[in-house]
């Protein structure tokens, strides 16, 4: 009893999934199968952030979505997320800040922010943001940087 | 990689014909699939069938007089962003902010949560002290049961092989807390849990326990010292130190028995004290 699998769409290109085995995870179709690097594996394990895409507009972590579980989804990765006015915004809030170290965090972080601006909109603070990134990891310790770069977007963005 | 059967039914009967299609114990129920997704990986002992509830309409949340029911596949960001939630649940609430991280709730559920049923579950303390019924759809019909006499074990349930959560009834608002013990504070998995919960309706306070293996409880022991809706501080103090003295508790890899029994009573004590003191929200 197998369906017929459908696609998704990432970055705004159609992915066709039948040849996505089912057990297969976001995270490694998006690295493996489509060459898009920019998305980290950290932990595997839902712990660190790093594998961080939007699904639907929405953050998830792509280490524990089965990838045929998204069919249908628009997905952002941080290869697309300069495509529009706000992750523009929290990109260069990053790099005004110099909110990276080795940068191995950074995508997550960048992606995770996006996600958390469009659902809160203008109403959360730079305190409530700075609790609800709290799954994502900076293993250089770097969250200082990090922080200013949340209340940069926080006072500049679109 | 190794195959996997997956299936996503459109209806609630074709879902509930899918569990019974595959060997008792192949066949695995994906919701969010955050706790899942640890087993499709295992390679010996990996789910062979999995049947995805992503297509079934239960993402609900509803407000019924004082019931609030909440459908088993909606994310538990959603139920968290619910403009009520935090006045009328707080302890649900705080609960809710201790699992995982925010991509992890947009994913995971409280059906999820509960047909898992981690040892380590932050939900379930705070479900038991709520009174919390699960309803359960399978061929023979709806039921429903108690969180206490649902949840049975680590990783053991009531649910039938052919049964599905479809959702969870909360019955009243309750002024309710949530506090925990962690390594670290954000992300993690707590060592000890505790929920307090005092009923208007009938004038008795719900205490529990979760982190300590094999599940959470309730502590009437410690419940019994609670007589009033504003406990003394000395009442609050014996309430945990009974909880403390009563309970069940290992040593396991994330904490000692000495430091959960300690644990139990400091924060059994200062819910207690915190629902006291504050004014009873909830109605």
């Amino acid at each position: 009893m197998t369906e017929a699998p459908g696609s998704l769409r990432v970055n705004g290109r159609t992915v066709p999934l039948e040849n996505v085995p089912t057990s297969e995870r976001l995270l490694d179709t998006l690295r493996w199968r489509l060459g898009l690097k920019g998305t980290k594996e950290g932990c595997r394990s839902g712990d660190c952030g790093a594998c961080t895409v939007l699904v639907d507009g929405v953050s998830m972590l792509s280490c524990l979505t089965l990838t045929h579980e998204a069919e249908g989804s628009s997905l952002t990765t941080i290869e697309g997320i300069s495509d529009d006015p706000l992750g523009r915004a929290v990109q260069a809030a990053f790099e005004r800040a110099g909110a990276l170290q080795c940068g191995y965090c950074t995508p997550g972080f960048v992606v995770a922010l996006v996600g958390l601006l469009r659902e809160r909109g203008t109403s959360a603070s730079v305190e409530e943001l700075l609790s609800d990134l709290g799954g994502n990891l900076c293993r250089c310790t770097g969250y200082v940087a990090i922080a200013r770069a949340v209340e940069l977007v926080r006072t500049e963005a679109p | 990689m190794a195959s996997l059967d997956l299936v996503a039914p459109a209806s609630v009967d074709a879902a509930i014909a899918a569990l019974r299609t595959g060997a008792p114990g192949e066949v695995a129920v994906l919701a969010g699939g955050t706790d899942l997704m640890f087993d499709i990986d295992r390679g010996r002992g990996a789910p062979k069938r999995v049947v995805s509830l992503r297509r079934l309409p239960w993402r609900t949340l509803d407000w019924n007089g004082p019931t609030l029911t909440v459908g088993s596949t909606l994310p538990l960001r959603a139920l968290e962003r619910d403009p009520e939630l935090e006045r009328r649940h707080p302890g649900l609430f705080q609960a809710i902010r201790a699992v995982g991280s925010v991509q992890l709730r947009h994913r995971a559920t409280l059906g999820g949560n509960l047909g898992r049923a981690a040892p380590a579950s932050d939900l379930i303390p705070v479900l038991l002290s709520l009174d919390a019924e699960v309803d359960l759809v399978g061929p023979r019909g709806s039921r429903s049961l108690p969180v206490d006499r649902f949840v049975l074990g680590s990783r053991r349930t009531a649910l039938a092989e052919d049964e599905l959560i479809r959702s969870v009834r909360i019955p009243e608002p309750r002024p309710s807390v949530y506090l925990w013990q962690r390594v670290r504070p954000a992300n993690d998995i707590s060592q000890i849990a505790v929920a307090a919960a005092y009923s208007p309706s009938d004038g008795r306070w719900r205490l529990s326990v979760g982190g300590i293996p094999p599940r959470a409880v309730r502590v009437p022991e410690a419940e019994a010292v609670l007589v009033s809706p504003s406990p003394t501080d000395s009442e609050a103090r014996a309430a945990g130190e009974r909880a403390a003295r009563h309970l069940a508790i290992v040593t396991d890899r994330r904490a000692s028995e000495e430091y959960r029994r300690h644990l139990v009573g400091t924060l059994l004590e200062r819910a207690v004290r915190s629902l006291a003191t504050e004014p009873k929200v909830g109605r």
